[in-house]
């Protein structure tokens, strides 16, 4: 069954979704090539759709790709870089700190 | 439908609901992902003071190539706060890219936990505060429920003015700057049921759950360099007098440091939200909640960012980090390495030693108090003294002769004042253990009061003499007897001294006998003189009392 005519799959991209990944991304995209982008980024999805036809009873879900478990290391401090390795690394600095536009607000981070 | 508008007078009552995520940043030596430097361990020889941007490495600055291997001890003392919180530890975990752009992040995205944390449905039971705000098991308890502890990475710090140390002259500046000393420091999130019932309870649970990581040695836990941040979720309840109720929408404070800021932020919000929802009737729902900020000179919190522009982290799992496996040998070896706690040492202290409250935090705040205690209290045992004699007698010795010299050496060495704005928070406090006087000597001396063979002004000039390097390791007993501060129970010298001071002093035996008890002590200070010190006051008062004849 081909997967485009499955009703549960979502239909193609929407013209608002690629630009919200582009922002999200922080990519600037021309207007004329959203369109572009739209087909490419549906016909990715819709590939990976064709999972949806395959029989996944009883099946774990898979929630990492290599076969690798465990790697660890003890807590020993390593080789560290020098202030002046990370400072010739910035496009920008002041004195030992690394040099951004004013940010106001907060990260929404940790 | 917008609901009818209401005034304050229409309010019945309000009821809090609140939940907490915690930080804490562990002291592992090394960041979670790479070998460069955490400093959140001062004990490394690096730490906060280290100059900006030196505790790096490729995998810190995110250098192309580079592949973070995940820190085993960071794990492990995850996993032991985890278990100390009731929760399960999963058999399987792994870790997940959570993606934003901040420039205090250099990968652009943070390796964290999404779907399945390292720590999952807990619980802890913490003790009701007394009146005083000190957390008293004999209260009761109320159940806090962990929903997960999870471990993830920090971020640098981003700066808005120039450190003053690297100001010359002004801080301001017109840009911003970062520090990735702490980015990729191992962070640990703790996120809780919304099941406090008030701010005095979820400061009384911050206290306890500080107490406990500092127990476990997992962190350093100083407050004011951000070691442990915390981030109330606030609504209410708020019942009409009409039978309707409404419930506001959820406030996230961000990044407390300080237990006061928490109390504050708490009850700045169960204050301000039934005032907003009079004003704008906005109730909870999706896309309500908001981020606030605390603004420590105002004593209020501030609007940050509502949940429109909430960020779409787009967490997936990351393929540089294979997932973890935690077999029972692993689970098991970390559960045995967790010491007894301090809400299970309040519990003991209060219930065996019939210590109040208060002295029973003192005793219990600090990990190396509470084992010099215990130490104490079982060499008073062996020596002798009764077993619910031995805690008060050692509690005690602790909370006033200790005490005191702790105080007189701290005054000794100022700290920066600005370090010092909440006492409880400094982790590098100086202690009764740190004295040098042992643990046994303190209970030989618990012992030897008891005997009555030494006089409570003798056991604080022994616990002085004991602090000093040079008896270090004396026997307490041989001590006092060569400084003649053994009691002497010599009855026939005792009588002979109180009769000979009664026979030179009539006139002030008179005054007793008329009825002027106070002029007592002067006689009690002539026996002792008599004695060279080794007599007991209290037994020479009684004894002078007893000859002149007369009853107190």
């Amino acid at each position: 069954m081909p997967a485009d005519a499955d009703p549960s799959l979502p239909g193609p991209l929407t013209d608002a979704t690629v630009r919200k990944v582009a922002s999200l991304a922080r990519l600037a995209i021309a207007d004329d090539h959203v369109a572009l982008y739209q087909h490419q980024l549906s016909d990715v999805l819709k590939y990976i759709e064709r999972l949806r036809t395959l029989d996944l009873e009883g099946v774990e879900p898979l929630t990492h790709a290599g076969d690798t478990l465990n790697r660890m290391r003890d807590d020993e401090v390593g080789p560290m870089l020098t202030n002046a390795d990370a400072i010739a690394l910035a496009p920008e600095s002041t004195g030992p700190f690394i040099k951004v536009p004013k940010v106001i607000g907060d990260g929404g981070g940790a | 439908m917008p609901s009818p508008r209401y005034t304050p007078a229409d309010i019945e009552r309000v009821t809090l609901v609140l939940g907490m995520e915690i930080h804490v940043e562990l002291a592992t030596r090394t960041k979670v992902f790479s070998r460069a430097a955490n400093p959140a361990n001062s004990r490394a020889g690096h730490g906060e003071a280290s100059p900006p941007n030196t505790l790096i490495d490729p995998v810190v600055l995110a250098l192309p190539g580079s592949l973070p291997i995940l820190n085993r001890e960071a794990v492990e003392m995850s996993m032991m706060v985890g278990i100390a919180l009731g929760c399960t530890i999963a058999e399987r975990t792994k870790w997940d890219r959570k993606s934003y752009f901040y420039p205090d992040l250099p990968k652009a995205y943070q390796i964290s936990q999404y779907d399945m944390p390292l720590c999952f449905d807990g619980a802890i039971d913490i003790p009701n505060c007394d009146d005083r705000g000190e957390p008293d098991p004999m209260l009761g308890f109320a159940r806090i429920g962990i929903i997960r502890a999870h471990l993830e990475e920090d971020a640098g710090k981003l700066l808005h003015e120039l450190p003053a140390s690297d100001a010359r002259g002004s801080t301001r500046i017109d840009h911003s700057i970062v520090d990735l000393n702490r980015a990729g420091a191992p962070l640990l999130e703790i996120v809780t049921q919304p099941d406090f019932t008030s701010a005095d309870q979820a400061v009384a649970f911050a206290r306890l759950l500080r107490m406990i990581c500092r127990f476990l040695g997992i962190t350093e836990g100083i407050m004011q360099k951000g070691h442990m941040r915390f981030e109330p979720n606030i609504n209410c309840i708020i019942s009409l007098k009409n039978g309707r109720t409404a419930t506001t929408p959820i406030t996230e404070v961000k990044n407390l440091n300080s237990f006061r800021s928490l109390k504050g932020a708490i009850e700045h919000e169960l204050r301000e939200q039934p005032r907003r929802w009079l004003e704008d009737s906005i109730e909870f729902g999706p896309g309500t909640k908001t981020t606030r900020g605390w603004n420590d000179a105002r004593n209020e919190t501030f609007l940050q960012r509502s949940k429109e522009d909430a960020h779409d982290y787009r967490y997936f799992p990351d393929p540089d980090l294979p997932v973890l496996e935690i077999d029972d040998a692993w689970r098991e070896s970390a559960r045995a390495s967790i010491p007894e706690l301090p809400i299970s040492r309040l519990w003991r202290l209060r219930k065996s030693h019939g210590l109040d409250a208060r002295e029973a935090i003192a005793l219990v705040e600090e990990r190396p108090v509470a084992e010099f205690f215990d130490q104490a209290v079982s060499r008073a045992s062996d020596a002798g003294v009764p077993g619910d004699r031995a805690g008060r007698l050692v509690a005690n010795i602790l909370l006033q002769n200790g005490a005191k010299r702790v105080n007189e050496r701290t005054t000794e060495q100022p700290t920066d004042p600005s370090e010092r704005e909440e006492p409880d928070d400094e982790s590098s406090t100086l202690t009764v253990a740190d004295l040098g006087i042992t643990p046994a000597a303190v209970g030989t001396l618990a012992a030897l009061r008891e005997k009555g063979s030494i006089s409570a002004q003798s056991l604080d000039i022994l616990f002085g003499l004991l602090c000093d390097p040079a008896h270090a390791g004396a026997d307490p007993e041989t001590l006092a007897r060569e400084r003649n501060l053994i009691i002497v129970r010599d009855d026939a010298a005792m009588e002979r001294w109180c009769a000979q001071v009664l026979a030179d002093n009539a006139p002030i035996v008179d005054q007793i006998k008329g009825g002027k008890l106070q002029a007592i002590g002067r006689l009690v200070g002539n026996v002792m003189k008599l004695s060279g010190g080794t007599a007991d006051a209290a037994q020479v008062r009684t004894k002078l009392l007893d000859m002149i004849g007369v009853k107190e």
